[in-house]
C-alpha cells in the first residue's frame, strides 16, 4: 500500500507542469467565462448579475444567432465529410509502393502545416476574388468571371475548401491504419474472387472504422469552432453568409465587448458539440468496429 | 490520492488568483522611470514616433521610453484587454470614438488640465467636443481629420468628365455614369460596403442632420430614409458605384481592391490621414463634399486624427503628461513628428511645420477644405460599434438587392430602435 501511494507521487510530480498548466489558463477560464454568461461583463467595470438574461436573449431575440447556426450547420455539413473522404482518397493512393512515395506523402501534408494561418487565409482570397487566380483561369476556356467570394450563395463553399485542403493529419491518420490492416485479409479474399470495391467496402472500411470515428470527431469538434478563414477573408459577408459560429462570438466579445452575452454563446456551441459528439458515439456502435470484434 | 488532487487544484487557483491580482499593484517607483507608449500606424508614423522618443530620453536620462507599435487590425482590441488586464501603456493612442465608449465603463484615463499641459494651444472646442467625457478633459488631439473626397482627374478626363467639376448630388449620377457607360469594368466610385455607409450617413446628415441624435433617438423619419435609399439605388442602378459581389471583400480595405488599385474607379470617399495610403501610386487630387440644399448639417466629419490619453492605472501619470506636453508642444519633438499623425492640432505644431515647410500642400488644402465643410460632430450612439453595425447589415441588404428602398429604410428604423434601447 505505501509503495503504491508513493508511486502515484511520482506520477503526479510528472504531469504536475501540465496539470498547473491546465487549471490556470482552462479550468479558471472556463470556470468564470460559466460565471460571466449569467452577466452583462464588458470586459471593464464589474459585471453584474442577469440570471439567465442572456440566454434568453440568445434564443428569442438574436436573428444572427439563428443565422450562424445555419452557416455554421451547412460548414460542419460541407467541410467535414468533404475532408475525410478526400483524407481517406489519397491516402490509399499514397499507400502504394511506388518510387519517391515518400516525397508525395510529404508534399500532401505541407498544406496541414500551413494550417488555419492568416497567410493562406490571405492566399485564399487572391486566389478566388473577382480578379483573381482561378477566374483568370477559368477565362482561358471562356467561362465567366464567378464572384467566388462575393456571391452569398458560392463563399461558404469557397471558404469550405480551405478547410478540405487542410488534410494532412486525417491523412496521416488513415496511412497508419492502412499500414495496420494484415495482408493476409487480402490475399484471402482475392483468392476467393472478391474485386477492388467489394474488398474497399469489406475490408478497408471495416478495419479503419475506429480511425474514421476519430477523425470525424475531431475534424467536427475543428469545423463547429473555426474561425480564422472567414475572418481573413470575408469577414462573414457577404450577407453573413459565412458569418460562422467563431465569428460571431469574436464579434460579441472582442467588437461590441459584450463578453457576458459572448460567454453564453459560447456555452451554447458547448453544448452543441457535446450533443453532436455524443451523438456519434452512440452511433458508432453500429458501424465501427474493433480488432477483436471481428 | 483525492486529497492531493483537490490540494493541488486549491494550489493552482490561489496562484491564479495572487497573478491576478499581483499584475494590479500599483507601486511607487523609485529611480529611473519607464514609460510604455503604445499606438498603431505605418513606418511613416512608428519611425519618427521614435525618434522624438529618443529626443525625450535624451534631454531627461532618467526617464526610459518604450514603445509598443503596430497595425490597425486588432489594436483596439488590444488596447480594452490589456486595459481590463490591467497591463495597458502608460500613454496610450487612442481613436476618437473609444474615448466615450471607453470612459463609460470606468475611470480608465486619467483627467488632463491646464496645470500639466499647456491647453491654450488646442482649439478649446475640439478639446471640449471630442476629448472630453462628462466634463473631465481625458485626452489630447494629435491632429485635425476630415472626410475627403479624392478624384482621379486623368481618368475622369478620359471619360470625358471634367476633372474640375464641383461634385453635386445629381451631377455624381450624370456625369459619373459616363464611365461605366463605356468601360463596363469601370466605376466612378471605389466604394466597398463600409464607404457605402459613409455615404448614407452623409447623405442622411444632410437630409435629417443625424442618423441617431445625441438623445439616443433615430433621427430621421422612414420618409427620409426612402429618399436616401432611392437616391443610392440610382448608383447601383447606373453604374456608378461596382456591385456588392465585387467589392464586399475589400470591406474596410477599399484601397486593396485591384480595380481601385489599377485605376477603374475614379474617386472615394475617406479620411485626409489615411488618404496617402489610399492614394498609393495614383495621382489624385482632393475635392468638396458635394451638399444639397437647404442641408441640416454637411455631414462632413471632422475630428482628431487620434487622441493620446494617459492610463488612470499608470504608475507615474504626471511624468506621463509630462511626456505629452513635450509631443505636443516642443519644438524640436514637433519638427521630429512631422506629419506622422495628421496636421498637429496645437498652435505651435503647425507653426513649426509651416517654418519648415514641412506641410504637404496636398494634406493642407484637404483638411482647409474640409474644416470649411465641416459638419456637425456624431453622437456617441451614432459611433457606437453596435450601431454602425446595424447600418451595415441593412446597407449590405440593399446593396446587393434583398431590400427595396422603402423596406430598407423600415428595417433600419426597426433595428436602430432596437439596438439603442439595451444601450
Amino acid at each position: 500500500m505505501h509503495i503504491r501511494k508513493r508511486y502515484n507521487y511520482t506520477g503526479y510530480l510528472y504531469i504536475l507542469p501540465w496539470i498547473i498548466g491546465f487549471l490556470v489558463l482552462q479550468l479558471v477560464p472556463l470556470i468564470n467565462s460559466f460565471w460571466y454568461s449569467f452577466t452583462n461583463f464588458q470586459l471593464l467595470g464589474d459585471p453584474k448579475f442577469l440570471g439567465l438574461e442572456n440566454y434568453k436573449k440568445i434564443f428569442t431575440a438574436d436573428p444572427t444567432f439563428l443565422q450562424s447556426l445555419k452557416v455554421t450547420s451547412y460548414y460542419v455539413l460541407i467541410a467535414v465529410p468533404l475532408k475525410i473522404s478526400f483524407a481517406l482518397v489519397i491516402a490509399i493512393i499514397l499507400n502504394q509502393n511506388i518510387k519517391g512515395i515518400n516525397l508525395f506523402r510529404t508534399l500532401y501534408y505541407i498544406p496541414s502545416i500551413l494550417g488555419g494561418s492568416v497567410a493562406i487565409s490571405v492566399l485564399w482570397k487572391y486566389l478566388f476574388m473577382n480578379q483573381g487566380v482561378v477566374n483568370n483561369l477559368i477565362g482561358i476556356f471562356g467561362i465567366k468571371a464567378v464572384d467566388w467570394l462575393g456571391d452569398p450563395r458560392y463563399a461558404l463553399g469557397t471558404i469550405s475548401l480551405v478547410t478540405v485542403w487542410q488534410f494532412g493529419s486525417s491523412m496521416l491518420l488513415f496511412l497508419a491504419g492502412l499500414k495496420q490492416i494484415p495482408v493476409s485479409q487480402y490475399e484471402a479474399a482475392r483468392i476467393d474472387g472478391a474485386g477492388r470495391m467489394r474488398i474497399f467496402w469489406k475490408i478497408t472500411i471495416p478495419e479503419l472504422s475506429p480511425i474514421i470515428l476519430f477523425n470525424l470527431i475531431m475534424q467536427m469538434i475543428n469545423a463547429f469552432q473555426d474561425f480564422t478563414s472567414a475572418f481573413v477573408i470575408t469577414q462573414g459577408g457577404p450577407l453573413k453568409s459565412t458569418y460562422l459560429y467563431g465569428l460571431m462570438l469574436y464579434d460579441q466579445g472582442f467588437k461590441f465587448f459584450k463578453m457576458g452575452y459572448s460567454s453564453a454563446l459560447s456555452w451554447i456551441l458547448f453544448a452543441i458539440i457535446l450533443f453532436f459528439t455524443s451523438l456519434t458515439f452512440r452511433s458508432s456502435e453500429s458501424w465501427v468496429h474493433y480488432g477483436d470484434s471481428l | 490520492m483525492k486529497k492531493t488532487l483537490v490540494l493541488l487544484l486549491i494550489a493552482a487557483l490561489a496562484m491564479g488568483t495572487v497573478f491576478a491580482a499581483g499584475s494590479k499593484e500599483a507601486a511607487a517607483q523609485t529611480g529611473p522611470i519607464t514609460l510604455r507608449l503604445s499606438w498603431w500606424g505605418g513606418d511613416s508614423r512608428h519611425t519618427p514616433t521614435l525618434k522624438a522618443m529618443e529626443a525625450y530620453t535624451a534631454q531627461n536620462p532618467n526617464v526610459k521610453l518604450e514603445g509598443e507599435y503596430g497595425g490597425w487590425d486588432g489594436y483596439y482590441q488590444k488596447i480594452v484587454t490589456q486595459i481590463a488586464g490591467g497591463t495597458a501603456a502608460d500613454i496610450i493612442q487612442i481613436d476618437q470614438p473609444w474615448l466615450a465608449e471607453l470612459a463609460s465603463k470606468g475611470d480608465v484615463f486619467a483627467t488632463i488640465d491646464s496645470s500639466m499641459v499647456d491647453l491654450s494651444q488646442f482649439d478649446a472646442d475640439f478639446l471640449k467636443n471630442y476629448c472630453t467625457y462628462n466634463g473631465k478633459l481625458l485626452g489630447l488631439p494629435t491632429g485635425t481629420n476630415v472626410n475627403t473626397l479624392i478624384v482621379d482627374p486623368a481618368m475622369l478626363a478620359s471619360f470625358g468628365i471634367d476633372p474640375n467639376t464641383k461634385w453635386t448630388w445629381d451631377n455624381i449620377i450624370t456625369e459619373g455614369r459616363k464611365i461605366n457607360a463605356q468601360d463596363k469594368t469601370a466605376y466612378f466610385s471605389g466604394a466597398t460596403p463600409d464607404i457605402m455607409r459613409y455615404w448614407f450617413e452623409v447623405y442622411i446628415a444632410q437630409l435629417a442632420g443625424a442618423v441617431v441624435d445625441s438623445n439616443k433617438k433615430v433621427a430621421f423619419t422612414q420618409a427620409q430614409g426612402t429618399e436616401a435609399f432611392t437616391y443610392f439605388k440610382r448608383w447601383f442602378d447606373e453604374g456608378i458605384v461596382a456591385p456588392f459581389s465585387q467589392t464586399s471583400l475589400f470591406y474596410q480595405k477599399f484601397q486593396e481592391n485591384p480595380s481601385w488599385i489599377n485605376g477603374k474607379m475614379a474617386t472615394s470617399w475617406t479620411w485626409v490621414s489615411s488618404m496617402d495610403k489610399d492614394i498609393g501610386a495614383r495621382k489624385m487630387e482632393t475635392r468638396q463634399f458635394p451638399v444639397m440644399a437647404g442641408a441640416k448639417n454637411s455631414g462632413v466629419l471632422m475630428r482628431p486624427s487620434q487622441i493620446f490619453v494617459v492610463n488612470n492605472n499608470s504608475k507615474n501619470k504626471a511624468e506621463a503628461i509630462k511626456v505629452l506636453n513635450y509631443l505636443f508642444t516642443d519644438a524640436q519633438a514637433l519638427e521630429l513628428l512631422g506629419l506622422a499623425r495628421g496636421i498637429p492640432s496645437t498652435v505651435v505644431g503647425r507653426s513649426v511645420l509651416a517654418q519648415k515647410g514641412m506641410i504637404t500642400t496636398m494634406a493642407e488644402k484637404a483638411t482647409n477644405e474640409g474644416i470649411a465643410q465641416a459638419g456637425l460632430p456624431q453622437s456617441v450612439y451614432q459611433m457606437n460599434s453596435e450601431v454602425m453595425q446595424v447600418m451595415q447589415d441593412v446597407i449590405d441588404e440593399f446593396g446587393f438587392g434583398k431590400l427595396s428602398p422603402a423596406e430598407a429604410s423600415a428595417k433600419l428604423i426597426k433595428n436602430l430602435e432596437a439596438t439603442l434601447a439595451t444601450l
